[in-house]
C-alpha cells in the first residue's frame, strides 16, 4: 500500500512541478515576445494549489509536516500511544471535514469554466481539495500504522 | 470563542504533536462553528482553495527547484571552489569558506535549510578531517546558513510580503546590505575564534589557483547575475525570476557542466514539491484562521492595546523583536511569519515603521530562531549531517549567534542601512 502510494504521490509531483516552471518559463517568454498567454495568470495559480494539497499528502505519509513532538517523545510508552491516538482522530477529522467542505464546493460550481479556458470546467480546478483530502487521510493512516508496528517493536 | 480560549487550543494541539497546518485549521473550525453556526463550514473548501492560489507564491518552489538542482549539478561545488581559493588562505580558512560559499548559494536558492544541507556534507567532514570541533564546524555552517533567509532571493521575505502585502523586490533590496555585514561579521568572528583556537589556514594564495577556479564557475556566477539582475531591473517579477532560475538551472546544470541526470533531478522535484507543500499547508489553514481574526478585527485590537501602552515606534520594534525571537525558539520560521504577521501589520503601520524595515527585521529575527533549539531547522539539519550533539553545537554557536542578533539590532535600529538602496531606486 505504502509503495503504490508513495510512487504514485511521487510521480504526481514530479508532473506538477514541471507543468508548474514550465508554465511561468513559458509566460516569461511569450510576454517577452510580445504575445502573452492569455491563461498563464489563472492556471499556474491552480497548478500550486494542485501541487500543495498532492505533495502535502506525500509529506503526511512521510510524517514530514512541521509539528513539535519533542513533548510527546519523551512521553511513557501507554501516554504516547494515547496522545499519538488522539493527535490522529485531530488530523483526519479536520482533512474529513475539508473533504466533504470542498465537495460541498463543487456540487456549487456545477456547469461553470475557467474564465480563461472556457473548456476547462472550474469544479474540475477545484476538485484537487476533496480528492487530496482523501488521499491525505488514506497517506496518514499509512503512516500512522507504520509509527504503531515501530513503536511495538521499539518496545519489545 | 475567545481569543485565549482559541491560544490554549492552538497550543494544546501543537504539544501533542497535531501538525502545526491542522492546528491552525481545526481552531479556525471550531470558533467559526461556535461564533458563526454549523451553516458556515462549506466556507472552508473554498478558502484552502483561494488561499493555496495566489500568484507571488509560486517562486517559493520554483526558488527550492532551483536550489536542488543547483546542489545536483555541480554549481554549488564550483561556487564553493572559488571562494576556497579566495579565502581559504586566512586562519581558519574553512570556515571562511564556509561563510562565503553560503553568502553566494544564498543569492541563488534563497533556502537556508537546502544551503546548510548542500554546503555541510562537504565543508562539515573537511573541516573535521583538518582538527576542527565537530560542534564548531556544524555551528559555523549552521549560522552561516541562515544568512540565506536576508540575502535575496529569499523564501520567508516571500511569505512576509504575501501576508503583510508590501513588494517583494523592495524585500529584496533591503536584504542586500545586511547580508553583506552579516557575512562579513561572521567572518570576522569564525577569524578571531581561529586564530585564538589555532585552527588552520588552507594552503598560500595563488592567482593562479583563483583564475582556474573562476573559469570554472563562470557559468555559476551567471545565475544570480540573471536571477537577481532581472529582479531587480524589473525585467521580470519574482516570480518570473524564480522560473528564470530553474531554466538558468537545469541549462547550465545539463549542458555546461553536464552532471544533472535524471534520478538526482526527480529527487530534486519531489524533496522541493514536499518542502513547498509543508510551507504552503501552513499558508491556507492559516487563512482560515486569518479570515476569523479579521472578521472579529483581533489585529486592530492588538494595536490599539499596544498603542495605548506606547506609541514610540523604537520600543515597538524592540518589544516585536522580543515576541519573534520568543516564537522563533518554538515555531519554525514560516509558520511564525503566517500566524503573526498579519495579526501585528495595522500595529506597524500605525506605529509609522515602514512595513519593508519591518519586514528585514522579522526575517533577520527569525534568523536567528533557526538557530536556538528546541525548534531550530537550520541547526538540526547542521547536527544531523555532523552527526554532533544538538546541545554541544548550540554551546558552540554562541558567538556567531551573538553575533546575529547584533546585526538584527544594528538593522533594527539603524534603518538607513538596509533601508538606503530601497529609497535610492524605487522611491
Amino acid at each position: 500500500m505504502r509503495l503504490f502510494l508513495e510512487k504514485t504521490l511521487e510521480w504526481i509531483v514530479i508532473a506538477l512541478m514541471t507543468a508548474l516552471a514550465g508554465v511561468v518559463i513559458a509566460g516569461v517568454l511569450f510576454r517577452k515576445l510580445g504575445a502573452p498567454l492569455v491563461w498563464y495568470d489563472e492556471v499556474a495559480p491552480i497548478l500550486l494549489a494542485w501541487l500543495t494539497y498532492y505533495a502535502a499528502c506525500l509529506a503526511a505519509l512521510n510524517r514530514a509536516h512541521i509539528g513539535f513532538s519533542k513533548l510527546v517523545d519523551s512521553l511513557p510508552a501507554r501516554a504516547r500511544m494515547a496522545v499519538t491516538a488522539v493527535r490522529e482522530v485531530c488530523v483526519i477529522g479536520f482533512f474529513a471535514l475539508a473533504a466533504w467542505a470542498g465537495w460541498r464546493v463543487l456540487q456549487v460550481l456545477e456547469g461553470e469554466a475557467l474564465v480563461s479556458l472556457e473548456w476547462f470546467p472550474a469544479a474540475l480546478a477545484r476538485s484537487v481539495i476533496p480528492v487530496s483530502a482523501v488521499v491525505f487521510i488514506l497517506a496518514e493512516g499509512v503512516a500512522y500504522v507504520e509509527w504503531l508496528a515501530k513503536q511495538e517493536e521499539h518496545d519489545a | 470563542m475567545s481569543l485565549a480560549l482559541m491560544l490554549v487550543a492552538l497550543f494544546a494541539l501543537i504539544a501533542i504533536d497535531v501538525p502545526i497546518a491542522v492546528a491552525l485549521g481545526l481552531v479556525a473550525v471550531a470558533a467559526m462553528t461556535m461564533t458563526w453556526g454549523a451553516h458556515t463550514l462549506p466556507n472552508v473548501g473554498l478558502t484552502l482553495f483561494d488561499s493555496s492560489t495566489n500568484f507571488t507564491l509560486i517562486a517559493i518552489p520554483l526558488f527550492i527547484l532551483a536550489g536542488a538542482i543547483m546542489n545536483t549539478s555541480g554549481i554549488s561545488r564550483r561556487l564553493l571552489a572559488l571562494v576556497s581559493s579566495l579565502v581559504g588562505f586566512v586562519r581558519g580558512g574553512l570556515a571562511m569558506v564556509t561563510i562565503g560559499s553560503s553568502m553566494l548559494l544564498a543569492e541563488i536558492s534563497g533556502s537556508a535549510v537546502a544551503g546548510v544541507a548542500a554546503l555541510g556534507s562537504i565543508l562539515i567532514p573537511a573541516m573535521q578531517k583538518r582538527g576542527y570541533p565537530t560542534p564548531f564546524a556544524a555551528a559555523v555552517t549552521s549560522s552561516a546558513s541562515t544568512l540565506a533567509v536576508v540575502i535575496p532571493p529569499s523564501l520567508p521575505m516571500i511569505l512576509y510580503a504575501v501576508m503583510a502585502g508590501t513588494s517583494v523586490v523592495e524585500l529584496f533590496v533591503a536584504g542586500i546590505v545586511p547580508g553583506l555585514i552579516g557575512g562579513l561579521m561572521l567572518m570576522g568572528c569564525a577569524y578571531a575564534l581561529a586564530r585564538k583556537r589555532g585552527y588552520p589556514v588552507e594552503g598560500a594564495f595563488e592567482w593562479r589557483k583563483v583564475v582556474v577556479a573562476f573559469r570554472e564557475a563562470i557559468w555559476a556566477l551567471l545565475l544570480p547575475v540573471i536571477v537577481l539582475g532581472g529582479i531587480f531591473s524589473g525585467w521580470v517579477t519574482a516570480t518570473e525570476g524564480a522560473g528564470l532560475a530553474v531554466a538558468a538551472s537545469l541549462l547550465i546544470g545539463a549542458f555546461a557542466y553536464r552532471e544533472l541526470d535524471w534520478p538526482s533531478l526527480k529527487r530534486a522535484m519531489i524533496t522541493g514539491g514536499v518542502q513547498t507543500a509543508v510551507v504552503m499547508l501552513l499558508v491556507t489553514t492559516s487563512a482560515l484562521l486569518g479570515d476569523y481574526l479579521t472578521q472579529l478585527q483581533a489585529p486592530q485590537m492588538f494595536a490599539a492595546k499596544l498603542l495605548a501602552w506606547t506609541t514610540n515606534k523604537w520600543a515597538i520594534l524592540a518589544l516585536l523583536n522580543l515576541f519573534f525571537l520568543l516564537i522563533g525558539m518554538f515555531l519554525h520560521s514560516a509558520a511564525a511569519i503566517i500566524l503573526v504577521v498579519p495579526i501585528v501589520m495595522p500595529l506597524v503601520h500605525q506605529a509609522g515603521i515602514d512595513p519593508v524595515h519591518f519586514g528585514l527585521v522579522v526575517t533577520l529575527n527569525l534568523g536567528v530562531g533557526q538557530q536556538t533549539p528546541p525548534v531550530a531547522s537550520v541547526l538540526v539539519t547542521a547536527c544531523s549531517v555532523a552527526k554532533a550533539d544538538i546541545w554541544e553545537v548550540t554551546k558552540a554557536n554562541g558567538w556567531f549567534i551573538a553575533v546575529l542578533t547584533f546585526v538584527l539590532l544594528l538593522m533594527t535600529y539603524v534603518p538607513a542601512l538596509p533601508m538606503s538602496l530601497v529609497d535610492y531606486f524605487y522611491r
